[in-house]
Parts: structure tokens; C-alpha cells; sequence
């Protein structure tokens, strides 16, 4: 029997762990995208069937401040804490550690049933904001937006789980405080956020800085298709870090560390 | 098979394994590896399983490394202690992914599933989720990862904890046959008589150090060694007048209405106290055994090593 190859090791995993996101924690996810999108279609319904219409910038609104900024963080929140991570919390990460498998595709592999099903409803969120009014050549931006950000994030999470013993609360305050300086941010550090990718890609949030914002910064863009790329890439680097760290990591039996 | 050459592990400031060197030979059969919680069994068995790296020293199975080696870890199986399987999964479904990534695939895996679970008992309830099993059947179905790959080294931390009599004694049957079949199997324990029931070669282990290595009546011989503390409860000095005469005493104290004995080799003494008690020569009401755990007697014998 031969060592199992990195591909064979994340498509195992992927498809062992697929039946997890048909349970309650995936379903969760599902409910936190489709929710407020959902709730505002209902008003927008009942608003028309009034005579009375809302306005167009409810889209952004949906899209920017909801969707971006809050669900996505949660989401990567909730679905981090299944993956590689679990294994660790529940002491069965040595059950795969002793397979002849690539430990380092291990994070990746447990991730992607994951990021498929977020994949799925964050699309399907992006197609419920059209019916609201969303402007029709912005809808592959916006579902490039949310997708390409929300690997970018699982992973970024999935990181700071394997890292830091309390990673999911430093993931958090990250991805809710730093991402939420972006307006006063120079344009440097306005490229170290998820934030700025996503507007890149499905849109300026320049409309939402009003006169009270006086630290507000001048916002910069990246090119749609390079900004699609570097949260894929930067995505793709947070996974491998995350196999990098838990190959390097010994792992025993209680779920500590050994001075190796 | 296994070589360690004065191989140790510290978890942080903690030493769980002293420098320990010995070698296991090729082939199959059962070896026990025997010492009370903490001596620092696990700590051996992850090094021997590739999950930590020795911080001193080198470990060996089938000639490599196994901390992280893929070529190693394709032959070695292993039940780590404790009830612990991913949550949300079935069984069956949690056995492809693992034998997946023993490199198996296509109709190899699912034989391979199939034999293995057919080999636990396992083939007709294995599509149950994980919580809907018994103790006993998710300790099988752990066995069955194990045995996936049909590795040469099968590894079991701990494996009769929580297991009702019956399941032990089904899971024992099991590892002989796995043995008689040409695999080696390392199994730990705390419990002698358990490991007496599976094997005659046995590692003792205690507070990290590896005490004796042998058969198992060399290690009862040391056990014996340790004078055993029982009380005897009844009319205390007609016992004592009867306990003196014994050849296995070695120190008598009276109370109130009991003598307290020390004693070596008990299991001489117990049947003859037996057979005294049942004949009415003796004026016992209660036997209680002081300090017949593994514990008492790991110490004694660390003292005797000393």
C-alpha cells in the first residue's frame, strides 16, 4: 500500500464529512444567508402590494452591511469550528494523523463540504437581491464577491483555529473590527482586508461614507478579476498554512503538545 | 518489528517517557503492555504509532521512523484509548474515509470494509450513526478502522475500559485470532488479569520507566514478592494465634475485633485461609484486602528495583 496523495487525502476527507453540512450546524448556515434576503423580498412583496416600492439602494444596504460585513463572518465562524478544528477540540484528529494520508491537504479536505454548501446559498442570496433591484451586470460580481470572500474566510478562521488556543474568538475580533476600520484606512492597509476585495468585485460602499466619517480615507479599487484572484490565492495560501501548521504540530493522543 | 533505543518524551517540563530501549521481533502474537494510569503507556504507544516524535532517543517500527511516515503508518493500526469517534457520521460512511485514506479505493475498499467489518461482528449495524451504537459496538467499529488496511502492527490503547464482560471477552477472542493470523498486536492496559487472560508476554511500565519486560509468570513471581496487607475481621486474637503459624507473614497488628495481616505470596496463603475458614477453625467473619491495587504493588516493586 502506497502513500495516499494530497488530492486523494482532501477528496476523502470531503466526502466523508459531506453528510455534515445536511445537519443542523449546515442548515444554520443556509438560514443565516437566506434570511435577511428573504426577510426584505417579504417587506418589498408586501410594500408593492401597498403601491409603494423601496428604494434601490436597499440592494446595497442588503448586500454590504448584512451580507458582507455580518453574515459571512458568522458563517465562516460556525463552519471553522467543524472543521480540522473539531477534530482537535474531540480528540479524533489521531485517528486520521496514523493514516498514510497528507496531513497537510488534511484542513482543506475537511473544509471544502463546508465551503461548497456556503457556496451554494450565497448564490442563491445573490440571485434573491436581483429581484430586488440589484443591477443585472453586477451579479456576477456580487456572487464572486461573497463566494471568493467566504473561502478567503473560512480559511482565515480555520487558521487562527489550528494556531491560537482561542482562535475563534480572535478570528472574530478581526473579522469585525479590522474589517470595519476599512473607511479609515490608507489604501494599503485598506488591500489587508476582505472588505476592500469585495468591493472591488461588487461594488463601491463610497456612498455609505457619509460627512460624519470625518477620518474617512479615499478609497482605492483593484481590477474585478485580480480581486477575484487575490482572495482565491490569498484563500488557497490560508489552507495550506493551515496543513503547514498541523503537519509541523505534533498532535498525541490528549490533543496536546509533546516536545518533540 | 519495533526497535526503541533509549527513546523518551517530555511533555513540556513533564517527562512521560524515560529513556527506554527494547525491541520487539517480527512475526505475530500479543504483547501486553501493563502498568497503572500515568506509568506512561500511551506516551509509548503514540511514540510506537507515529503520533509524537521521541524527544530523545530513536523509535523504530519496520525499520523507519514512524512519526509522520506514511510508509510506516500504511502497516500499523491503531485504537487510541477512550469512546472517541467524529460526531454527526455513520459508521459505514466513517469507514470509507478512512480506508480511503489508507490509499484504498474502488472495489479493494469496499472488500476490505466489508471484511473488516464482517471481522468485528459489525456488517449489520454499521450503517447507524455513531451515538445510536452501544459502547462495545463503537469499540468495534473503532477495531474496524484499525483493521482496514490489514496492518502488521495492530496497537490498542486501553481497550477493554467501559466494555461489559461479555464484549471483553468477545474483543479478546478477536485479538487472538488477529494474532494467530500473523499480525502482531501491542495492547495496553492497567488491569493484569486482563492482560494475564491475553498474552504471556508482557512490558511493565511505571511512572515512565520500563520496570520488567517478560513472561507473565516472571512478572507474577515479582508481584508475589510484595507483601499484601488484608484485614481479618472475627474474634482477633484466635486469628492472630492461627496467622503466626503461617509461613507468609511477615508483620500482624491487632484492633478491637480484627488482625491485620502482611503477607507475601497470597495466593498461597488465600486458599489456605479459605479452606481453614470453610473447615469452622477459624473465627472469620470478613476479609478485606488493604492494598491489592496494581498501584501498591508498582510502588513496591520501583522500591525493590531501587
Amino acid at each position: 500500500m502506497s502513500a495516499v496523495t494530497p488530492f486523494q487525502t482532501a477528496r476523502a476527507l470531503a466526502a466523508g464529512y459531506a453528510p455534515r453540512v445536511l445537519q443542523p450546524r449546515g442548515w444554520v448556515l443556509a438560514a443565516l444567508v437566506l434570511a435577511p434576503v428573504g426577510l426584505v423580498l417579504a417587506i418589498s412583496a408586501v410594500a408593492a402590494m401597498q403601491g409603494h416600492s423601496l428604494s434601490p439602494g436597499v440592494t446595497l444596504t442588503v448586500f454590504h452591511t448584512i451580507l458582507a460585513k455580518a453574515t459571512l463572518p458568522i458563517m465562516a465562524l460556525i463552519a471553522a469550528s467543524a472543521g480540522i478544528r473539531e477534530d482537535l477540540e474531540q480528540r479524533t484528529l489521531p485517528l486520521l494523523l496514523t493514516r498514510p494520508a497528507a496531513v497537510w491537504a488534511m484542513p482543506l479536505g475537511k473544509g471544502l463540504p463546508w465551503f461548497a454548501w456556503g457556496a451554494i446559498w450565497l448564490t442563491a442570496a445573490s440571485l434573491g437581491l436581483q429581484i430586488l433591484g440589484g443591477d443585472p451586470g453586477l451579479l456576477m460580481g456580487r456572487i464572486g464577491a461573497l463566494v471568493g470572500a467566504w473561502w478567503g474566510e473560512l480559511a482565515f478562521v480555520a487558521l487562527f483555529g489550528l494556531v491560537f488556543k482561542r482562535g475563534t474568538l480572535w478570528a472574530a475580533l478581526w473579522l469585525f473590527g479590522w474589517e470595519n476600520l476599512v473607511a479609515v484606512f490608507p489604501p494599503l492597509l485598506q488591500r489587508l482586508t476582505f472588505t476592500h476585495y469585495i468591493e472591488s468585485l461588487a461594488g463601491s460602499r463610497g456612498h455609505s461614507v457619509s460627512a460624519t466619517e470625518l477620518l474617512a480615507q479615499a478609497q482605492v479599487s483593484t481590477d474585478p478579476w485580480l480581486a477575484l484572484a487575490i482572495l482565491f490565492l490569498a484563500g488557497l495560501g490560508l489552507w495550506l498554512a493551515c496543513g503547514w501548521k498541523l503537519h509541523s504540530t505534533p498532535v498525541g493522543l490528549a490533543g496536546v503538545e509533546a516536545e518533540g | 518489528m519495533i526497535k526503541l533505543e533509549r527513546a523518551s518524551l517530555r511533555y513540556g517540563a513533564v517527562l512521560g517517557l524515560s529513556p527506554t530501549s527494547f525491541e520487539l521481533p517480527e512475526g505475530g502474537g500479543i504483547v501486553g503492555l501493563l502498568g497503572p494510569n500515568g506509568a506512561g503507556k500511551s506516551t509509548l504507544l503514540q511514540l510506537l504509532s507515529g503520533l509524537l516524535p521521541p524527544s530523545g532517543g530513536s523509535v523504530e517500527v519496520f525499520g523507519q521512523a514512524p512519526y509522520r511516515n506514511p510508509a510506516v503508518l500504511a502497516q500499523i493500526g491503531l485504537v487510541p484509548e477512550g469512546d472517541r469517534l467524529p460526531v454527526g457520521l455513520k459508521g459505514r460512511g466513517w469507514l470509507r474515509m478512512m480506508g480511503r485514506l489508507s490509499g484504498l479505493d474502488g472495489a479493494p475498499l469496499e472488500a476490505a470494509m466489508a471484511k473488516a467489518l464482517d471481522t468485528v461482528g459489525m456488517a449489520e449495524r454499521a450503517d447507524l450513526p455513531f451515538p445510536r451504537m452501544s459502547m462495545g459496538k463503537r469499540q468495534r467499529m473503532r477495531l474496524a478502522q484499525a483493521l482496514m488496511h490489514a496492518p502488521k502492527l495492530l496497537i490498542l490503547d486501553e481497550p477493554f475500559n467501559g466494555l461489559d464482560p461479555e464484549a471483553r471477552l468477545t474483543l479478546m477472542a478477536l485479538l487472538r485470532e488477529l494474532a494467530d493470523g500473523g499480525t502482531r498486536v501491542l495492547v495496553s492496559s492497567h488491569i493484569l488479569s486482563e492482560v494475564a487472560q491475553l498474552t504471556d508476554r508482557i512490558l511493565l511500565l511505571f511512572r515512565g520507566r520500563l520496570l520488567a519486560e517478560g513472561g507473565i509468570s516472571e512478572i507474577r513471581q515479582l508481584l508475589d514478592r510484595h507483601p499484601v496487607e488484608l484485614r481479618l475481621s472475627g474474634e482477633a486474637r484466635a486469628l492472630a494465634r492461627w496467622a503466626v503459624e503461617q509461613p507468609e507473614l511477615v508483620a500482624l497488628a491487632l484492633e478491637e475485633s480484627a488482625a491485620v495481616l502482611s503477607i507475601r505470596n497470597p495466593r498461597d496463603f488465600l486458599p489456605r485461609l479459605q479452606k481453614e475458614a470453610a473447615k469452622g477453625g477459624l473465627p472469620l467473619t470478613g476479609l478485606d484486602p488493604l492494598d491489592l491495587n496494581l498501584e501498591a504493588v508498582f510502588q513496591y516493586l520501583t522500591k525493590d528495583h531501587a
